[in-house]
């Protein structure tokens, strides 16, 4: 690694440390902790939304799918871009305007019950946790290509883990959502013009992009694996007819007839559970800026995800053109075809750029990570803070008390995590998941979407959803889905194993209908009409926005009498 | 006491957490039959867009598997129209359909919902 890139590290985090700092929340209050006084507007929001959202998995795991299974590869972007349609048209606007701190205190509220706020917390810590371990893997995989030495006596992986979860947690301890919320948005700025700028310097150097898609596309799709300790390329057989071979352009390099639909419906239906997308809405003054905020990410996310297609595609034509070049790249790959897929992006940054190229996507991508992970820390640290710590250990805890419940939780489930993905290595689950950060990814999505997302929908949009149907609903979907991709774990990810482990296809429809069942044997909640005109009625935004007007106006006309 | 016919919503306020504090800018309230209709017009709106997006999103794999030319045509250069569409077209589809919804949504709930707080000369002109 160049000095430069050392430097430009070091500089990037002590700029977001600054920001937290600067923006950090003045005075002990949950609401600015958690909610950052619910006053972010559209645009910083729907930045901040993306980079929350654009974690390991979109930033390397996405060019990783499309360069290791070319046009299967790309359903992972399609998906999680969908899932903003259905938060847009279900989610957004009411979920604000009913104002609550986190999905288990919406849940908990709506339908008047503490059993099913400890139910969700229970699964919204799941899907935290589920999530949290492919960042640090993330991170620890970037580490080793960009740094490629360790610190103190561990390996570069582990150190890549270790350095990114304290300084984070540092950072969100530090900040709050408030400071968060500052340094997520700079950080989506940052990594898209990582992308932005890999794919002029690429597009300049004369790659053709539909061309190398016939190029690539007129050979069989092969790829790394590792027999008897020695790495070798097969050729992949195509999914949908296992006769013959797979093509980059062509589908079944990774689906087969009914894996493309379960993903999108696992990712499509996952993003309107995830608990720390879900509570930056909250941040939002009105629920119509909600809505306009998932617009913008929608665009955001069309951008991004085009581009890492883009570039998923180049790396997978131009690499192995490189290597007779560029003597570094036989150890990072078999016959021109990198072993890591993740490495993609980073790879095509050295050759573009030299060290410094690595640098600028490397950090792009440990801001990635960083910038999740501060939002699942968040979330965490506002579902046991919030929902377990003033809700039921101590309810009457003061302002400061309730914050520091928070802090304490954000080190303790960083720790967790980091623990986790210290056990895991992921050369070694290559083989099995050719694109390791977006499959484990994919496990919070599929829990997310078939334990919350049904739960959370029909509490907004039917009334007659009760506590006990929600309770047994989030528990249905919850155990369907751990239970499939645990079967799906054991037999590999072809043939059943496609629709095991992506499960939200089977485990949502029979949450629904769970819910659906114990609620019509059930009564909902007493004050149904007060809490239906809280969450569909927009009295609320109104009076928010007359009070912006006349401050606005009150502010003009002070500056007009000076 | 509080009418039962109104709702209020101001900032701080939270209908679980006791009475709330006066307005100093006039009231804004929902009446629960315009919330009522607003909510079922909103939930027009959300179904319809969202059985286009899923009727979009559902083609694309049927395709694959029952049009060999979806494939395996070429449409730009090597990408056949599957690629075209992966690659770009539905991100450009998702934020049209987005704008839309959005747009149509909020219009929905600016004419349905408020009209009481509204001066008259904002509904029928201004006479002068």
């Amino acid at each position: 690694m160049s000095t430069a890139t050392v430097v430009a590290l070091a500089v990037l985090l002590l700029g977001l440390a600054g920001l937290a700092l600067v923006t950090r929340p003045r005075g002990a209050s949950t609401l600015e902790f958690y909610l950052a006084g619910r006053q972010v507007g559209v645009v910083t929001n729907a930045c901040a939304i993306c980079g929350d959202y654009f974690s390991a998995a979109s930033f390397l795991g996405v060019a990783a799918a499309v360069y290791a299974s070319g046009l299967d590869g790309i359903w992972y972007a399609t998906g999680f871009a969908a899932g903003f349609v259905p938060v847009l048209l279900f989610v957004a606007a009411p979920l604000r305007r009913f104002g609550e701190f986190s999905i288990p205190d919406f849940l908990g509220r709506r339908l008047d019950s503490d059993r099913v706020r400890l139910i969700s917390v229970t699964v919204v810590q799941l899907i935290i946790l589920s999530y949290l371990v492919p960042q640090a893997v993330g991170s620890g995989i970037t580490w080793e290509l960009l740094v490629g030495q360790g610190i103190a006596g561990l390996t570069p992986y582990a150190t890549g883990v270790v350095v990114s979860t304290v300084a984070i947690t540092a950072l969100v301890v530090l900040g709050g959502m408030r400071g968060t919320t500052w340094t997520q948005a700079v950080q989506f700025l940052l990594l898209l013009s990582a992308f932005v700028w890999l794919a002029v310097v690429v597009l300049a150097s004369g790659f053709s992009y539909p061309d190398a898609v016939a190029d690539l596309t007129a050979e069989p799709l092969a790829n790394p694996t590792q027999v008897d300790g020695e790495w070798r390329l097969e050729a992949d057989a195509s999914r949908l007819d296992p006769d013959h071979s797979s093509y980059f352009g062509q589908p079944g390099g990774r689906y087969g007839p009914l894996g493309q639909l379960t993903l999108i419906v696992t990712l499509v239906m996952g993003t309107a559970g995830l608990p720390h997308i879900m509570n930056r809405y909250f941040t939002s003054p009105t629920g119509t800026a909600a809505r306009m905020t998932t617009v913008w990410v929608l665009g955001f996310a069309g951008v991004f995800y085009a581009l890492a297609v883009l570039l998923g595609t180049a790396a997978r034509s131009l690499i192995s053109k490189a290597v007779p070049e560029q003597p570094w790249l036989a150890e990072l790959t078999v016959d021109g075809v990198l072993r890591v897929p993740e490495h993609a992006p980073l790879v095509l940054g050295r050759i573009f750029g030299g060290e410094a190229g690595l640098g600028f996507v490397a950090i792009g991508a440990l801001i990635a990570v960083l910038s999740t992970i501060a939002g699942l820390l968040l979330a965490s640290a506002a579902s046991w803070g919030h929902d377990v710590y003033e809700r039921h250990i101590n309810p009457r805890a003061t302002q400061q008390q309730a914050v520091r419940a928070g802090r304490v939780a954000v080190v303790v489930v960083a720790v967790l995590s980091a623990g986790f993905a210290l056990g895991l290595r992921p050369d070694s689950l290559t083989a099995l998941f050719p694109s390791i950060v977006a499959t484990m990814v994919t496990w919070a999505f599929a829990l997310a979407g078939s334990a919350l997302a049904p739960v959370f929908i029909l509490a907004i949009w039917w009334r007659g959803i009760t506590a006990h149907g929600a309770g047994a609903g989030m528990i249905t979907g919850a155990v369907t889905a751990i239970g499939m991709f645990a079967a799906g774990t054991t037999i590999g990810d072809r043939g059943a194993g496609e629709l095991l482990l992506t499960p939200t296809i089977i485990a949502a429809p029979l949450a629904v209908a769970v819910t659906v069942v114990v609620s019509l044997r059930t009564r909902p909640p007493a004050d149904l009409d007060r809490l239906w005109l809280k969450l569909h009625g927009t009295a609320a935004d109104r009076r928010a926005v007359r009070l912006a007007r006349l401050t606005i106006a009150g502010v003009a006309e002070k500056g007009g009498k000076r | 006491m509080r009418d039962a016919g109104h709702f209020d919503a101001r900032p701080g306020f939270d209908p679980d957490d006791g009475d709330p504090v006066l307005s100093e800018i006039g009231d804004d309230y929902d009446m629960p039959t315009d919330v009522d209709a607003s909510f079922r017009t909103l939930r027009r709106v959300a179904a319809g867009h969202f059985l286009v997006f899923l009727g979009v999103v559902v083609a694309v794999p049927v395709l694959t598997l029952t049009v060999d030319w979806w494939s395996a045509g070429r449409l730009i250069g090597g990408m056949s129209p599957s690629f075209v569409m992966a690659a770009f077209g539905l991100y450009l589809f998702f934020f049209a359909l987005s704008a839309a919804a959005a747009t149509l949504s909020n219009a929905v709930e600016e004419r349905m919902l408020g009209e009481q707080e509204r001066e008259p000369a904002e509904h029928h002109g201004d006479p002068a």
